[in-house]
């Protein structure tokens, strides 16, 4: 076609103009892009940091705040329970336990402890779960050991374990000065990341019975864990909330739905990568502008050109494509570019931010990419349209006089 | 014989801010098919306007002009490129040749308007052939060509797609004396093989080669 062929030369003819004006969407493509991968790669790495969270409701004793997040604990999770006065009683986790049937309700115990690692270690202080055996594979996974772990034995965090050294065998004293006895570790956990019921990324676990044993405690659990297996996390909290918080001035537990949380976090983290985004998106308007520049500057440099096409018998339309032709040409050519440069800058952002690349390569990201060449070749085109539409109206005569 | 042009007691007039122009004043004349007219009139006279009514580039205020039979006042903006496309050559004084297209494609314009994809690739060359033109400028672009030789081109580009009308404004105003006589004669053969020419001019000795010459003066044909 030779309205795409005369595009094509007069790009090449004013290659400087041209190369400005593609770099312009270059930058732009980069900047939308980029900030597009630096916040997906940011709701990848909080959500890879939740993904032990599950769809679990967390249980804690009412403490007048709302929800279970945010109480004071000896290092434990996001609801990491209190060790404080408030706790739940045996008759709340048996009513715990038959409002969420057939889910499964786990009891969990938590303080912090005084303890030493081997002979001569130095005093350190963790955070120690209680839990009962049967029910610690419904929370965690081992990545050496078993579960098995008798009375004395107890599982580590894998953080834990790879500050202090321990391997499964090793030997940790209790209390200040071994009061409390010696735990034998006999599995190390996966890693969990954070959490809503528990973190035991940097703390250890033990069974109920010797936990009841060595801190005196029976009855009163510090939280109450539901998997939910069957049914919606958030009927679950409900159903809790209708059976333990009947009466609404005397609340006897905090409820949290783990998914409704997660859907929050996650919605926030959309809204702050829509926001970068949006922010890389003025430095395309900017090309816009300079496509929009340029162009106009075409139309006028070519009125006479226009004025000979329209006179030998070249329709508006022919006009106006030819333009369109020459923004395409730029836009598609800068975009695509910028699609490439913003891997590099995602790579660049994503090593240098998060300190990892392996959230580089997503479905998200590639749609990131793709979302600012779309973009990019959009801009170009609307800003094409006029300087087209306002070639191809000349008056064939007006223009045909110019000089 | 349906006359090629047929203009009928045709006005137009420019609305300005100081007032309305007349530039034709109830104008009546034809060209058959096959003859060579020139239009001659000083500055201001309204030799252009003429020529844009002709070329179909303006419609007049009133009166009625028929290009090859076709009502061109009932026209609309399509219609008319259209018309301009398929029956009128237009021969420009400053060649007004595509900068960016060689000969070959600046010829061949016209025909890919009218065609798309579908061109004759030797209409062009057979065009060119009978402008005269040798086939080792084919390939140059506009910048490279003299002055006559690119007027050659544009006679070509206007020859194309075949027009009932060769309209020429100031065909030779900007070439020297000799190219210019070169051009006219070449005109002449044209017209000679049966092409219909009109050619707006001030100049005598381009007039002279014409069958007949239409005066203008102050939007009126004298003669």
């Amino acid at each position: 076609m030779i309205f795409w062929e005369i595009a094509k030369r007069n790009i090449r003819i004013h290659m400087l103009r041209s190369t400005l004006a593609m770099l312009g969407i270059v930058i732009g493509v980069v900047a939308i892009a980029s900030m597009g991968i630096l916040g997906n790669s940011l709701v990848s790495t909080v959500s890879d940091s939740l993904k032990s969270v599950g769809d679990s409701v967390i249980v804690t004793p009412y403490t007048g705040g709302g929800g279970g997040m945010g109480q004071s604990g000896g290092g434990g999770g996001i609801g990491g329970g209190s060790s404080g006065s408030l706790k739940l009683s045996d008759q709340n986790f048996q009513q715990i336990k038959r409002v969420v049937a057939p889910n499964k309700a786990i009891l969990v115990y938590l303080t912090s402890e005084h303890m030493k690692i081997g002979v001569g270690g130095d005093d350190i202080v963790a955070t120690v779960y209680g839990l009962p055996s049967d029910d610690v594979p419904d929370l965690m996974k081992l990545q050496a050991g078993d579960y098995n772990n008798g009375n004395s034995g107890c599982l580590v965090g894998p953080t834990f374990a790879k500050d202090h050294n321990l391997k499964v065998g090793s030997r940790i004293s209790m209390g200040t000065d071994g009061s409390k006895g010696t735990l034998r570790v006999t599995g190390i956990i996966e890693e969990r990341g954070m959490s809503f019921d528990i973190s035991t990324d940097n703390a250890i676990v033990v069974t109920q019975a010797w936990f009841e044993n060595t801190y005196n405690r029976n009855g009163d659990y510090d939280e109450v864990v539901v998997k939910v297996k069957t049914g919606d996390t958030a009927d679950v909290k409900t159903a809790i909330e209708k059976q333990l918080n009947k009466r609404k001035d005397n609340k006897i537990v905090s409820v949290m739905d783990s998914k409704a949380t997660l859907s929050s976090i996650y919605a926030t983290f959309g809204t702050v990568t829509t926001f970068v985004t949006a922010i890389g998106g003025i430095s395309m308007i900017v090309a816009g502008v300079s496509i929009f520049n340029i162009m106009m500057m075409s139309v006028n440099e070519r009125i006479k050109e226009i004025g000979i096409m329209r006179s030998i018998g070249t329709q508006k339309r022919e006009v106006m494509s030819m333009f369109i032709y020459e923004a395409a040409i730029i836009g598609v050519i800068g975009s695509i570019i910028g699609g490439i440069f913003s891997v590099f800058a995602g790579y660049a952002i994503s090593a240098l931010m998060l300190s990892t690349i392996k959230y580089l390569f997503t479905v998200a990201n590639a749609f990131s990419v793709g979302e600012g060449v779309c973009f990019g070749i959009v801009v170009c085109l609307a800003c094409g349209i006029y300087p087209a539409w306002q070639a191809a109206n000349l008056n064939p005569i007006d223009a045909l006089r110019h000089e | 014989m349906q006359p090629v042009i047929q203009f009928e007691d045709v006005v137009k007039i420019y609305p300005l801010k100081a007032g309305d122009v007349t530039a034709l004043n109830h104008i009546s004349f034809e060209v058959q098919r096959g003859e060579f007219i020139s239009i001659m009139g000083p500055s201001g006279s309204g030799k252009s306007t003429l020529l844009n009514l002709i070329g179909c580039l303006d419609t007049p205020t009133s009166g009625d002009i028929f290009v090859s039979g076709t009502r061109v006042r009932a026209m609309n903006d399509v219609e008319l490129t259209k018309l301009r496309r398929d029956r009128i050559g237009f021969v420009f004084q400053y060649f007004n040749l595509f900068p960016l297209l060689n000969v070959i494609e600046n010829v061949n314009f016209p025909q890919m308007l009218k065609s798309g994809k579908d061109v004759n690739p030797d209409k062009a060359k057979e065009v060119l052939h009978a402008v005269q033109l040798e086939e080792q400028f084919y390939t140059h672009t506009s910048t490279e060509l003299s002055g006559g030789q690119q007027q050659r081109v544009a006679v070509a580009r206007a020859l194309i797609n075949d027009p009932d009308i060769l309209l020429c404004d100031e065909p030779t105003g900007n070439l020297d004396s000799k190219t210019g006589a070169s051009i006219m004669e070449l005109m002449t053969e044209l017209n000679r093989k049966g092409a219909t020419i009109i050619c707006v001019t001030h100049d005598p000795t381009v007039a002279k080669y014409s069958d007949r010459t239409i005066r203008i003066v102050d939007g009126c044909i004298a003669s």
